[in-house]
């Protein structure tokens, strides 16, 4: 078998520039899904009058639509009506309503398991209903609700790679890109797929030290 | 005796049901009232109007001579709750906070005290239900009878002028029931006002200043537990306290 490892050496500068794409657009989206979930999540679960009816048109709009036509939209589409965004952001755009969908629902589905009596408990010791949501509820609902944001936030990493179709340097489109110059398909996509592996375990261990972090409290 | 609590003809419906049918109950200052009735009897929803946790239908409430609290008047019900603590069967301590955060929160988030101050408060309220080494323990570390304490103490530092209990020591161990019947015989004795609704006829007969029957969403009859232990009225009375005494 033909296998190069001497060219991934050479070429590892291109790829590291490529994770470091990867990283930095993920995390910024990953960070401004969370916001969106909670928000959303909120909005929903309080029912607030129009902006729980937009939050649920918004996330049947992205769990129903391609991811990559929705990049599409954002980067070809947006600048025909006047709003052009980088490549950088457009990418961290598109990702961040993409996951942002996913995260209000994983945020509603925690909410709900709080228990109704958490509510009138506060209501008694006349804590303010935004006391009730930021300091009791949502810290319990996210204890539940972190394995299915972390299921999110690897899909968003994953995702991260549909970004080479509008050419934003990332690590997929790093590899494609040399492919395309020197031929070694067998090279490149078993280096990246070992990338992206890692780069999910790291995420998925440092989440997993969070939640064993936060569960200390339940655990007797 | 100083008027603590006022009710007037209180109605509370959920749709076409009405659960409490037009109740009028007097407490005064550092009176313990115990109710007493059937499940199903309206009683847990009648003191749950009291703090406003559920929204009369008709009636008014009047706390410690203040403002006359209509029913449907959202936001000075909200108010009475500022006066009022509740303490619940199922504890409800926040579980991802220490005994301690439990207590202060709310002294804290409404300004009541400086997070010190409330510390302070909360571990003198602490040891005097036997808990203080358990100020930083979380609430799934203690006992259903410590989570009870601590829910009763939580309500304390929030000073409250009347006290309920909605059937406090329902979902304790029988061994742990007794911890927190002492905690309430205390601040009985001490001149809290409280109204506990409860099954505990030994806590009623012996600590309560008068007993309420409570049946099909009325007051049936009400005395001191000398009388009504002894020597109630209604047959409607006679009959529940025959079927829990014996």
């Amino acid at each position: 078998m033909d296998f190069d490892f001497d060219y991934l050496l050479a070429q590892w500068p291109a790829l590291l520039d490529g994770v470091l794409m990867t990283l930095r657009v993920s995390l910024l989206a990953i960070a401004a899904s969370l916001v969106i979930g909670v928000l959303g999540g909120a909005a929903r679960v309080m029912k607030i009058p129009l902006l729980a009816q937009f939050v649920a048109l918004y996330v049947e709009l992205i769990r129903n639509t391609p991811i990559l036509v929705q990049l599409f939209f954002i980067f070809y589409g947006l600048p025909a009506i006047g709003m052009e965004l980088s490549l950088f952001w457009s990418g961290v755009l598109c990702l961040s309503l993409w996951a942002g969908a996913y995260q209000v629902e994983n945020v509603r589905g925690g909410l709900a398991t709080v228990e109704y009596g958490m509510r009138e408990a506060s209501m008694a010791l006349s804590l303010k209903p935004i006391h009730y949501f930021a300091l009791v509820a949502l810290p319990i609902a996210f204890r539940t609700s972190l394995p299915a944001m972390l299921n999110t936030a690897i899909s968003l990493l994953k995702n991260s790679s549909y970004l080479q179709a509008i050419g934003l340097a990332e690590l997929t489109f790093v590899a494609v890109d040399r492919i395309a110059t020197d031929f070694r398909a067998i090279e490149m996509f078993s280096a990246i797929c070992v990338i992206y592996l890692a780069l999910v375990a790291v995420l998925a261990a440092l989440t997993g030290r969070l939640s064993a972090h936060l569960q200390r409290p339940f655990q007797h | 005796m100083k008027p603590m609590l006022t009710v007037r003809d209180l109605h509370k419906h959920f749709g076409e049901h009405e659960v409490v049918k037009g109740v009028d109950l007097d407490v005064s200052e550092g009176e313990v009232v115990v109710i007493i009735g059937p499940s199903g009897s309206g009683k847990s929803t009648f003191i749950r109007c009291l703090n406003s946790l559920e929204e009369p239908t008709a009636g008014t409430v009047v706390i410690d001579g203040g403002e006359s609290i209509q029913a449907g008047n959202r936001r000075a019900l909200a108010r009475l709750r500022e006066d009022v603590g509740m303490v619940f069967q199922d504890y409800t301590l926040f579980p991802h906070m220490t005994v301690l955060a439990n207590m202060t929160l709310a002294p804290v988030k409404l300004k009541r005290a400086s997070r010190a101050d409330a510390e302070r408060e909360a571990l003198a309220l602490l040891e005097r239900v036997g808990l203080q080494h358990k100020a930083d323990g979380y609430p799934s570390e203690l006992s259903g009878g410590q989570q009870q304490r601590v829910a009763i103490v939580r309500a304390l530092a929030m000073k409250p002028r009347l006290l309920l209990f909605d059937e406090p020591t329902s979902a304790l161990d029988p061994e742990t029931v007794g911890d927190v019947l002492n905690v309430m015989k205390g601040l009985a004795a001490e001149g809290m006002t409280m109204i506990v609704v409860t099954h505990e006829m030994g806590f009623a007969r012996e600590v309560a200043d008068r007993v309420v029957f409570f049946a099909d969403g009325r007051i049936v009859e009400m005395g001191p537990p000398s009388q009504m232990f002894t020597a109630p009225k209604e047959a409607r009375t006679q009959q529940f306290l025959h079927s829990v005494l014996h």
